[in-house]
């Protein structure tokens, strides 16, 4: 599959399901694992690195009669910067793995649910990506690979201490899970940071989506477990759904709250938000952000005019700098960006009003 | 001003960021910016680094320090295939090979007390490489190289070559064993 595909796909097949809740987006799966006897990407040489590459493509070739997997295979060095960003973007690969000047390469199946990241800062990380909050199926797609791969490759696993990663934080199942969570309304009634330190101490890490520097843009947050050793996969799993439960209920009464308290105040700032996006001439992506973030709330509350999710997932994805200059077909500078982020995000907006009714909506009358 | 990142141009995008509560102000250029724009701007794969887990968290005094004052020999242990030591340990992070796992036997219980949920691994068993398993990859390795001997791909067909050695030898050493 050209890469082509990847960048300029908005809407890939695993995002086109609306989920039963409106609060979790999406949840990603990641695997760690190392081959055994050869050293981490820490340490090793450009053969190794190599040598890895190699291993993983024969073991996928290997594979290929038996499996219904079709990866495309990519590497990082032949791909311009913007490239590198909007696969970033789109979660298909790491910042990390972005950055990589000569080593490093992934495989990417043509859905973009799985991806494979070659030397990383582990030898092989398996990534898969699912609609809403599905940890039980993310998690069991990336264990097939897992396995798929585990026949030709042997990893670097001790029974003591199981899988081997670079980084101790990893180590032992190697698994870590996300669920990506809209919570606009604790947010506002400022709850966030008294959950973020209850969440640490169950072992569980919150984030923005978009990274440190921008804690909360947009709202939507990223909660995953910390512990990956003296757990196992289930309880791993088990517990974060327990505590995105626990989250998304807290979210759901604080919502009822501001509804009650400041009903017109909401409707008018919710409403205002609406207009910035099919209005403005000029948006930052932290505007966009949060307009975007208010705007899925005023719909899920019935303030608004209906607008699907996967719509609103998709504005949330196609508003990001690289994917706006890949729409553009140019590199933009900040301001150009702005101007071309606010046209956009008007014609998606624009576009739903006509689409609606023949499509898109079908999953609502379920 | 100049550019913060890449320190030759002139910088004329301001980033605000918050951390730790507080408001800091970058200064990029044009080129710099549209690269790290505040969606990506250190944006971290991990949660946390093990040096932030272990201050942030634990209040955790790293090891290295009681270390110099004992002056055990495990100071000055290397890894014996990567060359290693618990103090670079220490200041990556990050460790050079699965076998320093077993080089840094004594040390890891107590790091891994304090960052995991126990110092044993309770998860998925990874199954063991059977013989059986090798010889099937040898097999499927045998008619990759094959295939590229024909289609006169010959750097594939000596890295397929050198591949079914090492699987072979991985053979070999295994009915030592047993
Ligand atoms: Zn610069
Ligand atoms: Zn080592």
């Amino acid at each position: 599959m050209n890469i082509e595909h990847f960048l300029t796909n908005a809407n890939p097949s695993w995002m086109q399901y609306e989920s039963d809740s409106d609060i979790v987006i999406s949840t990603r799966i990641r695997l760690a694992r190392n081959i055994a006897n050869v050293r981490f990407p820490i340490s090793f040489t450009e053969q190794d690195a190599e040598q890895i590459e190699h291993q993983l493509m024969t073991a996928l070739l290997a594979i290929d009669r038996e499996n219904p997997y079709h990866f495309s295979y990519f590497k990082v060095k032949d791909m311009p910067q913007l490239q590198r960003q909007i696969l970033v973007e789109k979660h298909l690969i790491s910042p990390n793995l972005a950055r990589r000047q000569k080593i490093g390469s992934f495989f990417l199946t043509e859905d973009e649910s799985i991806s494979i990241l070659v030397n990383e800062e582990d030898h092989i990380r398996i990534q898969s990506l699912a609609q809403g909050m599905n940890l039980q199926q993310a998690y069991e797609e990336a264990r097939k690979v897992d396995r798929y791969l585990s026949k030709s490759i042997a990893y670097a696993y001790e029974d003591r201490y199981g899988y081997l990663t670079s980084c101790p934080t990893n180590v032992g199942t190697g698994l870590r899970a996300s669920v990506m969570l809209h919570l606009p309304a604790l947010t506002m009634t400022k709850q966030m940071n008294a959950l973020i330190q209850m969440m640490t101490r169950l072992g569980m890490v919150v984030r923005g989506i978009y990274g440190e520097g921008s804690d909360n843009l947009g709202n939507v947050y990223q909660i995953s477990n910390q512990i990956t050793l003296g757990k196992s996969e289930t309880v791993i799993l088990q517990e974060l759904e327990k505590v995105v439960e626990q989250i998304i209920q807290k979210e759901q009464v604080a919502r009822k709250n501001l509804l009650l308290r400041a009903p017109t105040i909401l409707e008018d700032r919710l409403s205002r938000s609406l207009g910035t996006l099919k209005y403005a001439k000029i948006l930052t992506s932290e505007e966009a952000a949060s307009c975007l973030s208010n705007v899925r709330l005023g719909v899920s509350l019935g303030l608004l005019e209906p607008i699907s999710q996967r719509k609103l997932n998709e504005c949330m994805l196609i508003m990001q700098p690289g994917i706006i200059q890949q729409y553009a077909g140019a590199t933009l500078q900040a301001t150009e960006r702005d101007m071309y982020r606010a046209k956009l995000l008007q014609e998606k907006l624009n576009e739903q009003a006509s689409n609606d009714g023949e499509k898109g909506e079908d999953s609502y009358d379920v | 001003m100049i550019c913060e990142h890449c320190k030759q141009r002139h910088a004329n995008v301001t980033v605000t960021q918050v951390q730790n509560g507080q408001q800091i102000e970058r200064h990029y250029c044009d080129v710099c910016a549209a690269q790290f724009h505040p969606f990506q701007f250190e944006m971290k794969e991990e949660p946390a680094s093990l040096q932030q887990l272990m201050t942030n968290w634990f209040n955790f005094v790293p090891i290295i320090k009681k270390e110099n004052v004992a002056g055990s020999t495990a100071k000055t242990k290397a890894c014996p295939t990567c060359g290693t030591t618990y103090r670079q340990f220490l200041k990556q992070g990050k460790f050079g090979c699965g076998d320093c796992y077993r080089t840094f036997s004594e040390q890891l219980p107590q790091l891994l007390e304090k960052i995991q949920a126990g110092t044993k691994h309770v998860g998925y068993v990874e199954e063991t490489h059977s013989k059986e398993k090798i010889n099937q990859q040898i097999s499927e390795l045998r008619l990759l190289q094959q295939q590229a001997i024909t289609e006169e791909r010959f750097e594939d067909a000596a890295k397929f070559r050198d591949d079914i050695r090492a699987l072979e030898s991985k053979v070999g050493q295994g009915e030592e064993r047993a």
